[in-house]
């Protein structure tokens, strides 16, 4: 337990600082469809130019090889600068590149790493199916080998960005005469490939962000395998686990942030019985005050899973405490500020506090539902024995 | 400012050596023997416990301690709270800080000198807690002060909520005070002594839920239990982490008094939620005297207030910078 810093680290810091502040896009971020797309892959090429994408990746893929302390202070001052979210540059620099990086050969890494860190192609996932949620193991989507190619058929849903990507994480059946967990393979898929049909699915926010992906005889190399035909269980494990350890910092600052938002709401909105301010009234005031603490305490976590994450090469369960605690904090944020907006907090428009409530469930379900993650801690870290039909 | 939050080797070291010291000498089951309450156990060891360092862990080498900080005694407050130590240990460290003489700090160090806690009800009224052969006492009324027995004299016996800490009610002049630096180290090792009962208490409801067997297999299997656990997990795990955080931070420049309240809050919550989880999980066991899930319910009510309100420590955090 220390603080850690040195004059090359505070150096490297104003450097972010004064970069993001000259950089950060001013116009408004398009909020879906090809011009958020467009906007997302320009603002990653403007980061490589000026030299700060992939700050942790390795140098010969476009990376600049430092250590996950830059990678900290980078995410730190860039959500700080309220610079836009990765939105569809997200699979690739949160999921595909990190797993390209530890599981892929140097063929994909040659071929794939450097078009990601310059914002020319960008990614999506495809794991869940809609017979596979939760229970990610029992997934169907099948891949049969031909010559030099898989065949794919079967379907993926809840992909994120699906029509707006070009290369796709996808967990296909293999070997379906293997234990569940062994016959499945990670590989690479070309989105403009022959045979993928893909829908657009409307969330409840309003939002068309996710899609249903159909695979009709797709055809995809046998070279696009990454870590080996059958080891994609593996492969897509340290895939989640980035995304359950230090892929929630620029979430947690954004946490924080709203939630000082609501603070200053609360100091200006008259009080709903029309004596003072909301804050005046203690029921308001110890509500947001233990928002703050659990913000707070949720960087504090953050912060002893990348401390962690210094330690070891690829993250532990633990990460799914994080993920947890920001699911439900996030969805209890964003419902005390409805509740405390009152007839206000219905409108939409402004800061638009109803879409963000929307938006909000997707954190205790996506990734792994709040239900899945009590499951891993109790199993995986804590050491209770598994469930009566747990496979 | 980055933060590391796992262990150094000294630290894992000193963790190590005071579990070890407090299994050994001041494990939980003691308090099962009225022998052992009102620190009667604690008063035995008070010698080792001094010459593991305990009471000079944070204070400068130059004025006779370790030279060491507040993450070191978060550490050992924690460790404090696993095992039920008296909250007398918790003054016995925060007394060094707080005294000005050489002479009396010197011997706070070395044990000769003894310390417990006196806790302001209000202007006129304070509660002290295992206050046998204090000779001077830490009063938390807002701010935390050093102060003589005769400040406090006459105090008549309590029964209070917890049965092995013995209470007095005295009174005397415990006006609130400003909040000094020395009150927000008192409610950081509390705090971290709160994280210990919400840790202890998950352990202990984990094992448990391992080994007892329903319906043909332990009752963790059941996701009604199992998950119970793992908000258990979770809740100690954010207390902690914020209280860890707090105690690296600490004197740093940050705004402590909002940092510690963050963590005096969560602590707390934490301590509490996961003792009555506890005792829920234990079932009909979990509310007999018999089993030790009481003891670690009623310790945490008893450290949840000493210096400390919910709407005070609210309106701290809501005032404070929280970086």
């Amino acid at each position: 337990m220390r603080i850690i810093t040195s004059p090359e680290l505070e150096m490297f810091r104003d450097q972010c600082r004064s970069w993001l502040k000259d950089n950060v896009p001013r116009e408004k971020r398009p909020p879906e469809g090809e011009a958020m797309r467009a906007f997302d892959l320009a603002w990653q090429k403007r980061q490589y130019d000026g030299g700060w994408a992939g700050v942790s990746w390795p140098p010969e893929y476009g990376g600049r090889g430092l250590s996950v302390l830059e990678q900290l202070i980078w995410h730190e001052e860039y959500a700080r600068a309220g610079a836009p979210p990765s939105g569809a540059m997200f699979v690739a620099l949160s999921h595909a590149g990190p797993t390209l990086i530890v599981s892929g050969n140097e063929a994909q890494k040659a071929r794939h790493l450097p078009p990601i860190l310059k914002g020319e192609e960008n990614w999506c996932q495809g794991f869940s199916e809609p017979g596979a949620g939760s229970d990610l193991a029992s997934l169907k989507c099948r891949a049969t080998i031909d010559g030099d190619y898989l065949v794919v058929n079967g379907t993926k849903i809840w992909t994120s960005y699906g029509h707006l990507a070009d290369w796709q994480e996808l967990l296909v059946r293999t070997d379906p005469d293997l234990p569940r967990h062994k016959g499945i393979s990670w590989v690479i898929c070309d989105m403009k490939a022959p045979g993928i049909d893909i829908r657009p699915i409307r969330a409840m926010s309003g939002l068309t962000h996710f899609t249903q992906v159909f695979y009709d005889d797709v055809r995809i190399p046998l070279a696009n395998v990454v870590g080996g035909l059958n080891n994609g269980w593996r492969v897509a494990m340290t895939t989640l686990g980035f995304e359950r350890g230090t892929g929630t910092i620029a979430h947690q600052i954004e946490l924080s942030a709203t939630v000082d938002k609501l603070i200053a709401v609360a100091c200006e909105l008259p009080a709903a019985s029309g004596d003072g301010r909301a804050i005046d009234d203690q029921a308001v005031a110890a509500d947001l005050a233990m928002l703050r603490a659990e913000v707070t305490a949720l960087r504090s976590l953050t912060a002893a899973s990348v401390s962690r994450g210094m330690r070891e090469a690829v993250p532990g369960p633990e990460g799914n405490i994080v993920a947890l605690y920001f699911g439900e904090l996030s969805r209890r944020v964003h419902a005390t500020a409805l509740d405390l907006l009152g007839p206000r907090g219905i409108e939409r428009g402004g800061h638009d506090w109803p879409l963000h409530y929307l938006e909000a469930f997707k954190w205790a379900i996506g990734g792994g539902t709040s239900e899945i993650r009590r499951n891993a801690i109790g199993e995986r870290l804590l050491g209770l024995p598994k469930g009566p039909n747990a496979r | 400012m980055i933060v590391d939050l796992t262990l150094s080797e000294e630290q894992q070291l000193i963790d190590a050596s005071v579990r070890k010291l407090l299994a050994d000498r001041l494990p939980v089951e003691r308090l099962r023997e009225p022998a052992n309450h009102a620190a009667a156990a604690e008063h035995e060891a008070w010698s080792a416990l001094a010459e593991l360092g305990l009471f000079g862990l944070g204070i400068p080498e130059a004025r006779g301690g370790l030279g060491l900080g507040a993450p070191e005694e978060a550490l050992v407050a924690r460790a404090l709270g696993l095992n039920l130590v008296s909250p007398a240990v918790v003054a016995q460290m925060l007394a060094p800080h707080l005294a000005e003489d050489d002479g009396l700090r010197a011997a706070f160090i070395a044990g000769e000198a003894r310390t417990a806690f006196a806790n302001a009800i209000d202007a006129e009224n304070a509660h002290l807690l295992d206050h046998g052969g204090a000779q001077q006492l830490v009063l938390l009324s807002g701010g935390a002060a050093l102060i003589p027995r005769s400040a406090a004299a006459d105090p008549s016996p309590v029964e209070g909520i917890d049965e092995t800490v013995s209470l007095a009610r005295v009174a005397g002049a415990f006006a609130a005070v400003p909040r000094n630096a020395e009150a927000d180290r008192a409610s950081l090792l509390l705090a971290a002594y709160l994280t210990g009962i919400a840790q202890a208490t998950c352990d202990m409801a984990v094992a448990y839920a391992g080994t007892r067997e329903q319906f043909g297999q332990p009752i963790g299997a059941f996701q009604a239990i199992k998950h119970q656990c793992a908000d258990m997990a979770v809740c100690a795990a954010a207390a902690e982490a914020q209280v860890f955080h707090a105690a690296i931070t600490f004197g740093h420049g940050v705004d402590d008094a909002a940092e510690v309240s963050a963590a005096r809050l969560l602590a707390g919550d934490a301590a509490l939620a996961n003792a009555r989880a506890n005792i829920q999980i234990h079932g009909g066991m979990g509310f007999t005297a018999e089993c030790d899930a009481h003891l670690f319910l009623k310790r945490a009510h008893l450290i949840a207030v000493l210096g400390s309100s919910r709407r005070a420590e609210q309106t701290r955090l809501l005032n404070g910078t929280i970086i």
